[in-house]
């Protein structure tokens, strides 16, 4: 059976708006976003999140796992492109160096050393504005949109009807599949498995996963025929559905709409002039000596 | 003349990957206001002949279909599924597997939107529905928070919805408490008495017998055994294979041998003072910081037990014994397993004292044969090979599955997979077996043989199951645990805890014919007996 997020009905500036609009602002702040490096622009940005985040209603104690986990995957990839240099230089040609640090060991003749640059630094640094707004606004939404709207919701941004009953079984599908998960581990630990003591090379630590990646995905598809034993018994698909829930757009929801469109024409225009590229500060420049 | 709901004529149907037919040239009307129930062993062809007339087969279901589906005497078979389903209402067997919607009024609507009925008129029918099976109340209620006796309900609710004629109920009382599975009865009763036909596949024979159905189908390898009156039906088939009222077994047993006397946990018997295996130590959980679901549980599985656990779905059950082997730890109190505290253990240490059967056996399974599934649990405990390979062949032959060694677990029926799922534990040899509801969606026969088998195991010290079947507790068990809402509401033997009729209707129990047989013989007899046995005494 498939379970929903975690949805509640509570003060949050999310479920103050109609879904539908809410989403086409998250569309439009996340193609926004992608379209800037330049941290001082991103920091508009950040500024949103943390502005939606604190008036979400969603209290600490059900968002701290995933919270924690977005920021600390975000911070862990930042720093570890900070040390190898690569990934930036795609927004970069030059580097200046603040510091250069080497180890005191060689391995086959090689040297590790870290380099600091300036550049760097600001890669690193915008790269975990610009993911780390667009997860939380993301996470933000499963706890935020009532699950038994998705259809009509999706329904509403012009999908077809089975699209949108799709989308609706699809955001569902997520959590199940955590519980399925979960439910086959505690299963195969009952059976003295132990997942975190597998040991041997890649391919082997694979292929000792098949304990659980078996059950889950067999689960997963005898649990989509179910569905559509289910939806067949009820003559899903045979024309067009009527959708009961009726959800109604209201004048904040049109302001909310403009302002997210807004945001994008301008960070696209702004792109197309040429402003938002990725910056350093000219002081950090000449403190490296360039 | 108004034709007649269902008409079935020679019907066949092979699978496409399958060698044989799973139903053979099956012949039967069913009327206006009649309810048939349909019996027999698992993988006998009944859910094969729902599906054929709900028209899943040939639909979705491919294979090699003959004879005629006749619905109010028109052939089905260029019926699109649409059609179908606005005369033939199905409730499958898992109301699981059958919800869609994320609410209940979303879930009883499905139906009629896909129809295109207008929003209006839908939202009447549905309210009409809920108000008819007495659960107005779910209306708003997220369906993954319902238990299993109101999402059973629910399930039914939506098929009520779009007024089909005919209804089909796949084994509907196979995951419910007997209070549910009464409720579920008595609307199914309702049902027909107002004009719907309804067919029940249900291996619960004696419970369905209750609410009187006109007519019993017993199926047989793809065949129909026997089609008649109830009063013809335990004269033809065998009280060994369907779980008929006690009476009858009793009057039908006096013509056979007594039963075997089976001698329960052979390897706790002699040895002296029952040593405490497990010990729940003042034990509160919740999932949730704020709700707490199991509250201040104090107990001791001592060597020798064989407990059965009782109590409405959603109790707690399962919550409670997940404490045991160590995968729920308490939030408050502690639980000791062989002196040791659970929070200092791991669960693998744990599974070679204490082997858990868990309730679905799709969520374990996963070796390409049957024989290296068995392997996999004795494997991760370290046993040598010679021993592994006799555990694998001793677990196989307790669960009847020793043709199955090398068939792949995935391919078997659910009853076989489940039978798969006891084995695999089996096979670890642990001190201590837990199950979960071992015998939901097996057969009467199969059942209780692996269920003799496994009491007699010498490994077991001590054994202990869920169960929504008052008469396992009443043959098996020494010892009943009642939970509800999260307390341990009653502990001690079974004549003691079963005998307060007040008390298993507080935990939505229902007094079966063999309880009430052993109650009354029980000054005689001086302990809980099964019917073949008290045909003897």
């Amino acid at each position: 059976m498939l379970v929903a997020w975690r949805y509640r009905k509570r003060r949050s500036i999310i479920q103050w708006f109609d879904p539908r609009a809410w989403l086409t602002f998250y569309a439009c702040f996340l193609f926004s976003t992608l379209a800037f490096w330049d941290v001082r622009f991103l920091l508009f940005f950040v500024v949103i999140t943390f502005f939606v985040l604190i008036n979400s209603g969603v209290k600490w104690r059900e968002i701290r796992r995933a919270f924690l986990f977005i920021v600390g995957f975000v911070l862990f990839f930042a720093f570890l492109t900070f040390l190898t240099g690569r990934g930036g230089t795609e927004v970069y040609e030059e580097e200046h160096l603040l510091r250069e640090l080497k180890a005191s060991f060689s391995i086959f003749g090689w040297t590790p050393t870290l380099k600091i640059t300036v550049e760097r630094i600001f890669f690193a640094v915008s790269q975990f504005a610009r993911i780390s707004s667009i997860a939380i606004m993301t996470v933000l939404l499963p706890y935020s949109l009532d699950p038994s709207l998705y259809g009509v919701i999706f329904r509403g941004l012009g999908l077809p009807d089975k699209f949108a009953y799709a989308m609706d079984l699809t955001m569902r599908f997520i959590p199940t599949f955590a519980r399925d998960f979960q439910l086959t581990v505690d299963a195969q630990r009952a059976r003295g498995y132990e997942l975190e003591k597998l040991s041997g090379g890649v391919v082997e630590q694979v292929r000792k996963m098949g304990p659980i990646f078996v059950p889950v995905t067999i689960h997963a598809i005898i649990g989509s025929e179910d569905i559509i034993d289910a939806m067949d018994l009820r003559a899903f698909g045979v024309g067009p559905r009527t959708w009961i829930d009726v959800i109604e757009r209201r004048t904040r929801d049109r302001i909310l709409i403009w302002f997210g469109v807004a945001i994008l024409v301008v960070s696209l225009v702004l792109g197309l002039l040429g402003y938002g590229e990725f910056w350093v500060p000219e002081a950090l420049i000449r403190l490296a000596g360039g | 003349m108004t034709p007649i709901p269902l008409v079935v004529e020679n019907l066949s149907f092979r699978y496409r990957d399958r060698q044989g037919a799973a139903i053979h040239d099956i012949n039967f009307e069913a009327r206006a206001g009649e309810i048939l129930l349909i019996a027999g062993a698992s993988g006998c062809g009944k859910t094969t002949l729902i599906r054929s007339i709900n028209g899943l087969i040939p639909r979705s279901y491919k294979g090699e279909m003959s004879g005629h589906v006749l619905v109010f005497g028109e052939e089905t078979t260029s019926w699109k599924l649409s059609q179908i389903s606005q005369k033939i209402g199905t409730v499958l067997q898992d109301p699981e597997r059958q919800i869609l919607g994320t609410k209940v009024l979303n879930e009883v609507a499905f139906g009629l939107e896909n129809l295109t009925v207008p929003r209006e008129e839908i939202l009447h029918r549905v309210d009409e529905a809920l108000a008819f099976l007495k659960i107005s109340h779910l209306r708003e209620r997220e369906t993954f928070t319902l238990s299993g006796g109101e999402k059973q309900k629910v399930a039914l609710a939506g098929v009520l919805a779009m007024r089909p004629s005919i209804l089909l109920l796949d084994e509907p009382l196979a995951s419910l408490d007997p209070a549910s599975a009464q409720d579920t009865l008595d609307t199914v009763r309702f049902l027909a008495d107002q004009g719907m036909t309804v067919l029940m596949v249900e291996h619960r024979v004696e419970d369905v017998l209750r609410i009187k159905p006109e007519r019993v189908m017993f199926m047989s390898e793809g065949e129909v055994r026997y089609l008649g009156d109830l009063a013809g039906l335990s004269q033809v088939v065998n009280y060994r294979e369907v779980k008929l009222p006690a009476e009858d077994i009793v009057e039908r047993a006096k013509r056979d041998p007594a039963p075997e006397e089976i001698s329960i946990l052979p390897g706790a018997a002699g040895r002296g003072e029952k040593e405490a295996l497990v010990k729940f130590e003042n034990v509160a959980f919740g999932y949730d910081a704020d709700i707490e679901v199991l509250h201040g549980i104090n107990l001791e599985i001592r060597r020798g037990d064989v407990i059965a656990v009782l109590g409405p779905n959603g109790a707690g059950k399962t919550t409670f014994v997940k404490h045991a082997i160590g995968l729920l730890k308490p939030k408050a109190g502690r639980v000791l397993v062989n002196g040791r505290d659970t929070k200092e253990s791991s669960v693998a240490q744990i599974a070679s004292t204490l082997g858990y059967v868990f309730q679905s056996p799709s969520h374990m399974l996963f070796a390409p044969t049957v024989s290296e599934e068995l392997a996999f649990g004795p494997r991760n405990l370290k046993h040598s090979k010679e021993q592994i390979e006799s555990e694998v062949k001793e677990a196989l032959r307790i669960v009847n599955l020793s043709d199955k060694e090398q068939d792949p677990p995935l391919a078997l029926s659910f009853g076989q997979q489940k039978r798969v799922s006891i084995a695999a534990i089996l096979a670890m040899q642990s001190r201590i077996l837990v199950m979960d509801e071992p015998t939901a969606g097996q057969d009467y026969q199969n059942y209780m043989n692996f269920m003799n088998s496994i009491l007699q195991m010498p490994a077991f010290e001590a054994i202990l199951f869920i169960t929504h079947d008052v008469d396992l507790a009443v043959i098996y068990a020494n010892r009943v645990l009642m939970i509800n809402d999260g307390r341990l509401v009653a502990d001690g033997k079974p004549q003691d805890v079963l005998r307060d009729f007040n008390r298993l209707k507080a935990n939505r129990l229902v007094p079966t014919s063999l309880l009430s047989l052993n109650l009354e013989r029980l000054p005689a007899t001086g302990r809980f007996m099964r019917a073949e046995a008290l045909a003897h005494v």
